[in-house]
């Protein structure tokens, strides 16, 4: 039996449809993952994001006990601040990524992905021996709903919310009359806000930002198009191009993870080997040179030579043609503006490292 | 058309014309499969047996292979669809046919092969 978010009902009045997603029953699409996508980057898009955890972190000891789980030094958030941060292993492989939000001294909000909190869970209990902390999932407790493109603030702003958190940080707030908490994050490299309410408002706070939404153009969203504007905004996917095998560094994710930070925490010895000596694989951006399609777990070629394999690939709807992630074996020669070639049902098909993002962030920092 | 039409329970159809047979997929495929993006044929005069994968269509999300409900040699293929595969989302571009094939197929090919109307039941 799969699960169903607070929104299932709106989602198929709304003639969405549905498929399983992480055990969910959620929308993939409304009317087009193309024109919803378009949508997003041209005016705003609502999101059914229910199904991500939830998670609370406090006691005497949550700093030191998130500063040992993650490469991000989370001593330097503030009150309302946020950071996005990866849950490593002993081998510095990502349990799962996460965006950690400080709401007050030993207080922590964490967003997790739905396919990973359980994993998430059992790794926070298994470390938790020796600190003074409790951990407790509310992802049952509340519904997430994501504002995302460049009218999202003026939508938001048209229903009361005047003084929206900035990047990356979360406040508590009231929306038409109904206590939310309002974070200034987002899956689409574009502007907008995540909404989080009790489960009971869920239904309410989706109707009205419909409704107030007319004006500025908005359209819900579904899972497709979800995945395509994150893929161009270069986000990563866990599942796809993140996993227990590979680290932040491996990863792109260099810039997310402290230099500086003293205190050990799970993976400390691997990723900063790596950052000093260099990885042997890491992840890059593709376009195709032709009009065909690289999936999830197609092969990557370059002088006849396999360098390695497609994590994300589909459509870019904003660029035009069609673009892709990849981990590929470390090389001088294989940098941007270098051709690689991508085996598509037993032909290789010419493709081009890019940098990233596909498309350019619009986040108002 | 749709009365003379045949179809797959994999959703492809196929419908005589003039001696020749025409092969595409049907409506509620297209339907189903969404933003269509790439569609990839096979060479005139190549020559496939029944279920045989002869093309291939790409949504946003997803490749999906399509077989031959009759076997038979390729004669014409749409060129127009594989210029522009979105055409086959339009409701009001006909030409959605992939494929034109001789055929050679006997009865026993045609057996397992639906009405219309049944293929519709079946599907709904």
């Amino acid at each position: 039996m799969t699960k169903q978010t607070f929104l299932h009902d709106k989602h198929v009045q709304l003639g969405a449809r549905m498929v399983d997603f992480a055990g969910w029953d959620m929308p993939v699409q409304y009317t087009s993952i193309i024109e919803e996508h378009k949508n997003v980057r041209e005016n705003v898009g609502l999101f059914d994001v229910s199904h991500m955890g939830e998670l609370l972190v406090y006691g005497k000891d949550s700093l030191a006990f998130l500063n040992k789980l993650v490469p991000q030094d989370i001593a330097k958030l503030t009150d309302g601040k946020a950071v996005y941060c990866q849950l490593t292993n002993k081998k510095g492989g990502l349990v799962d990524d996460l965006i950690i939000y400080k709401l007050e001294d030993e207080k922590y909000f964490i967003i997790a992905n739905a396919s990973r909190v359980d994993e998430d869970l059992n790794w926070m209990t298994l470390n938790q021996t020796g600190f003074d902390v409790e951990i407790d999932n509310i992802s049952h407790k509340y519904s997430l709903i994501a504002v995302q493109g460049p009218k999202a603030c003026e939508l938001l702003c048209s229903m009361g919310l005047k003084d929206l958190p900035k990047f990356f940080s979360i406040k508590k707030d009231s929306l038409l009359g109904i206590d939310v908490w309002v974070s200034r994050t987002g899956y689409t490299g574009e502007d907008g806000a995540e909404i989080m309410v009790k489960n009971q408002n869920a239904e309410f706070v989706w109707d009205k930002l419909l409704e107030y939404g007319k004006p500025f153009g908005v359209m819900p969203i579904g899972l497709g198009a979800r995945d395509t504007l994150r893929l161009e905004a270069a986000l990563h996917l866990y599942g796809n191009d993140l996993d227990e095998n590979t680290t932040p560094i491996e990863a792109g994710l260099s810039w997310s993870v402290s230099k500086t930070k003293t205190e050990d925490y799970n993976g400390k010895d691997v990723i900063m080997n790596q950052l000093q000596n260099g990885v042997d694989k890491k992840l890059i951006g593709f376009r195709m040179l032709d009009k065909s399609i690289a999936r999830h777990e197609y092969e990557v070629y370059a002088d006849g030579e396999k360098i390695g394999v497609v994590t994300s690939g589909g459509v870019s709807p904003v660029r035009g043609e069609n673009i892709g992630l990849a981990y590929i074996k470390s090389s001088d020669k294989l940098t941007t503006g270098a051709k690689i070639q991508i085996m598509i049902r037993e032909k290789l098909h010419d493709a081009e490292i890019v940098k990233l993002p596909f498309v350019q962030k619009r986040n108002k920092v | 058309m749709e009365e003379n039409m045949l179809c797959t329970k994999t959703h492809e159809y196929v419908v005589e014309k003039g001696g020749k047979y025409e092969i595409g997929i049907t409506d509620y495929a297209i339907e189903q499969l969404g933003d269509i993006v790439f569609v990839e044929l096979p060479e005139v005069d190549s020559e496939f047996g029944k279920n045989e994968v002869f093309a291939t269509i790409e949504s946003v999300k997803a490749a999906s292979e399509i077989y031959m409900p009759i076997s038979g040699k390729v004669v014409e293929i749409n060129e127009e669809i594989v210029d522009s595969p979105e055409l086959l989302n339009d409701e009001s571009y006909e030409n959605k046919w992939f494929i034109k094939i001789e055929s050679k197929a006997d009865q026993v090919e045609f057996a397992d092969l639906l009405d219309y109307s049944d293929y519709k039941e079946e599907v709904e």
